[in-house]
């Protein structure tokens, strides 16, 4: 019996992973774009419906792998991001209103007209893209003849996850290794003494948008294999990426890849051990506590040990 | 004076010619999700209403109007639903209410329509509360979800014979009662529910889940989803190798084309319940159901057969009511009998129900990927698969 309980356990916690590692992709692109912008970009998850329907019909119409269409989607959605910069984002923020903050209603009203130009040309459809390896598996006992327990791990969801992490490691070379990078933090962590250094400020607002904008666009592209696409799927991912973007201390990388594995495993237990129903109830009591207990995330922790030292 | 008496007299006929102009047309407003996540059914839907439109005016009309139908997007959101059914009573005066898809819309409708005393039909909402509130004004012609599973008990207690069940549902108005009615189904014919689990909408990942319904083992796993919740619920079943004797799944998502289409082979041998499908026996069905592959490509679900034969429903009611105020529709609406494409409509109280209409349901089995109807025999276009093979013997 010990055994079959640990299956269940382990074969949660590999679940929890892999969606997490999903997850904090999402989240990366939404928290790049808030330490750099100081706004939240509630269109993040109708940027990756977007890349989700240029994956699909990448799929439908030349038979390409949507894991290919990685690298189709990203440029494109980097460009779409930088348009959105560029041309609605940048004139608004020079407009003086009566709510500070109108820069992120701007969002949310480019995230509705995203989903209702998605209804009117693609219908309200639910689409998929049906990859012949969409159900393989690679299975422990396949391997260990005499295993005790049964482990199976998903192809398309393990090649997902190993893109998210490529991504992400590769966006972390970038950010410390590359002069645009480290253009790129500098705006994020004080945009005035950037711009005395010399840093092109605006550029690089419109850059990280892009940047931004691409990551998310990736992840759509690893979200349909293992996922469906309907035009207003992006509310429930800009909720995640808001929820991940708290959790791992507003504008921090790492903070947000970490966030993004917490809330993957986090959900994953809930629905294990107390009830599927409640994951979308633990995704929002684990955002509260953070915002009670720890306003800063997971990156204050961080940083606090770092001090520690 | 005269000028006066003039004046009058033109009023007076252009009214009588206004009215009359307006007399040709009957103007009938449906509220449905056209938008959402649930406006495939609603697009749906409106195509079957439009199809039936058509063909009742080709006949001649409603006691000779031309009906037109127009469409009123609820999104899926009751709190919509709500003010669309007001708006329809207040501002366009329409003496009877039909249609909306979900039953937490259909509910909200219900409620409004039996406070101002005008009748409503449901088409497709199914929770069962909706005709147990005494609403003497809310009338409904698909049966409650306690009876969907109805023919899919049978053929449990006939065929599979299970010991235990593991049930997985939604946590809508819909995937709730879908599951309690399995609940009470299991007690009377003596299944173990070793696991009652329920889901949010548009989750990514069952497999937490999934694998503690493999911990316990079920003989039959039920699961009352829609389609695309269905076809990762069987794709990742597939991938942890789930195997229980028979998988089941109650109407809704496990029962339209789609769901054979995302799940692939992952579908195979999966039976659902269901009220309708394009090869049953009922007059005007297979019609229907060629009619709409013919303009659409696809055969519509159930949903598509209950909208087509609820425009049926109201020309009957409509022709036969003795003015069209709400009072004389809805006793026209309580003595309706007659048969549609989607089977016999008859509003009955019994059970705890009121102005429920009770039918049989069928059961279905994808076989090569494609739906056979299977139970009841009578009903049956190909023989039932089972014992059905294990995952790792599948290829």
């Amino acid at each position: 019996m010990t055994s079959a309980l640990l299956e269940v356990l382990l074969q949660t916690l590999i679940s929890g992973i892999l969606l997490g590692g999903l997850y904090a992709l999402i989240g990366i692109g939404m928290t790049l774009i808030m330490g750099v912008m100081k706004i939240i970009n509630l269109a993040h998850g109708e940027l990756m419906m977007v890349a989700m329907y240029v994956a699909y019909w990448m799929f439908v119409l030349f038979h390409i792998d949507p894991y290919l269409s990685v690298l189709i989607a990203t440029p494109l959605l980097f460009f779409l991001g930088v348009g959105i910069q560029k041309f609605l984002i940048n004139p608004v923020l020079k407009v003086d209103s009566i709510l500070p903050e109108n820069q992120v209603i701007l969002t949310v009203g480019i995230g509705m007209v995203l989903a209702n130009l998605a209804t009117i040309f693609f219908t309200a459809d639910y689409r998929s893209t049906p990859v012949n390896y969409a159900t393989s598996a690679w299975y422990l006992s396949d391997y260990w003849r005499s295993s005790p327990i049964e482990l199976s791990l998903s192809v398309p969801w393990t090649v997902s996850f190993g893109f998210a992490l490529f991504i992400t490691v590769a966006l972390w070379f970038f950010l410390t290794k590359t002069d645009a990078g480290k253009s790129i933090r500098a705006t994020a962590q004080d945009m005035e003494t950037a711009l005395l250094m010399g840093v092109n400020v605006k550029l690089m607002r419109v850059v990280t948008f892009g940047i931004g904008s691409g990551l998310v666009g990736a992840a759509g592209c690893l979200f349909i294999p293992i996922y469906y696409l309907f035009p207003s799927l992006g509310g429930q991912f800009t909720l995640i990426a808001f929820v991940i973007t708290i959790l791992g201390g507003l504008g921090s990388t790492v903070g947000a890849i970490l966030g993004g594995l917490i809330l993957g495993i986090f959900e994953s237990m809930t629905a294990t051990y107390v009830g599927m129903g409640w994951a979308p109830v633990g995704r929002f009591a684990i955002f509260i506590a953070c915002l009670i207990f720890l306003p800063g995330g997971v990156a204050s922790l961080l940083r606090r040990k770092r001090l520690g030292k | 004076m005269k000028r006066l008496g003039m004046a009058v007299a033109i009023v007076f006929f252009f009214s009588l010619f206004g009215a009359r102009a307006f007399g040709q047309e009957l103007r009938l407003s449906i509220p449905l999700p056209l938008t959402g996540s649930e406006a495939k059914f609603g697009e749906m839907e409106k195509r079957s209403y439009e199809i039936a439109m058509q063909e009742i005016n080709a006949k001649g009309g409603i006691k000779g109007k031309k009906v037109v139908l127009e469409f009123e997007d609820s999104q899926g959101k009751p709190e919509i639903s709500r003010a669309i059914a007001e708006k329809l009573i207040d501002v366009k005066k329409q003496p009877v209410l039909f249609g909306d898809y979900s039953s937490s819309c259909s509910k909200a409708i219900a409620a409004v329509a039996n406070e101002r005393k005008i009748p409503y039909m449901v088409v497709t909402g199914a929770a069962d509360n909706i005709t147990q509130q005494h609403y003497n004004y809310v009338f409904r012609m698909n049966p409650s979800s306690t009876y969907y599973s109805g023919g899919l008990i049978s053929f449990f207690q006939n065929v599979v014979k299970p010991k235990t069940i593991a049930i997985l549902y939604e946590s809508s108005d819909f995937g709730t009662s879908g599951a309690e009615a399995m609940v009470k189904d299991a007690q009377k014919i003596g299944m173990k529910i070793v696991m009652k689990e329920k889901y949010e909408k548009g989750a990514v990942d069952f497999k937490p889940i999934l694998s503690k319904v493999k911990l316990e083992r079920p003989d039959v796993i039920y699961m009352v989803s829609y389609v695309m919740d269905a076809s990762l619920l069987m794709k990742q079943i597939k991938e942890l190798r789930i195997d229980a004797k028979l998988f089941a799944g109650g109407a809704a998502g496990f029962a339209i084309p789609g769901f054979v289409d995302n799940a692939k082979d992952a579908a195979n041998y999966v039976v659902t319940s269901t009220l309708w499908s394009p090869q049953v026996k009922y007059p005007g069905g297979k019609e229907f159901a060629e009619k709409y592959k013919k303009l659409y490509g696809d055969y519509p679900s159930y949903h598509g057969a209950e909208a087509y034969s609820a425009l049926y429903v109201i020309k009957d009611i409509l022709t036969r009511a003795k003015a069209w105020k709400p009072e004389d529709i809805r006793k026209a609406m309580g003595a309706t009998n007659m048969e549609t494409a989607f089977g016999p409509i008859k509003f009955q109280d019994k059970e705890g129900y009121q102005n429920q209409n009770f039918m049989d349901t069928l059961v279905l089995q994808v076989i090569n990927g494609d739906f056979q109807t299977i139970w009841p025999q009578k009903y049956a276009s190909a023989k039932y698969i089972y014992p059905i093979p294990a995952w790792r013997q599948r290829r």
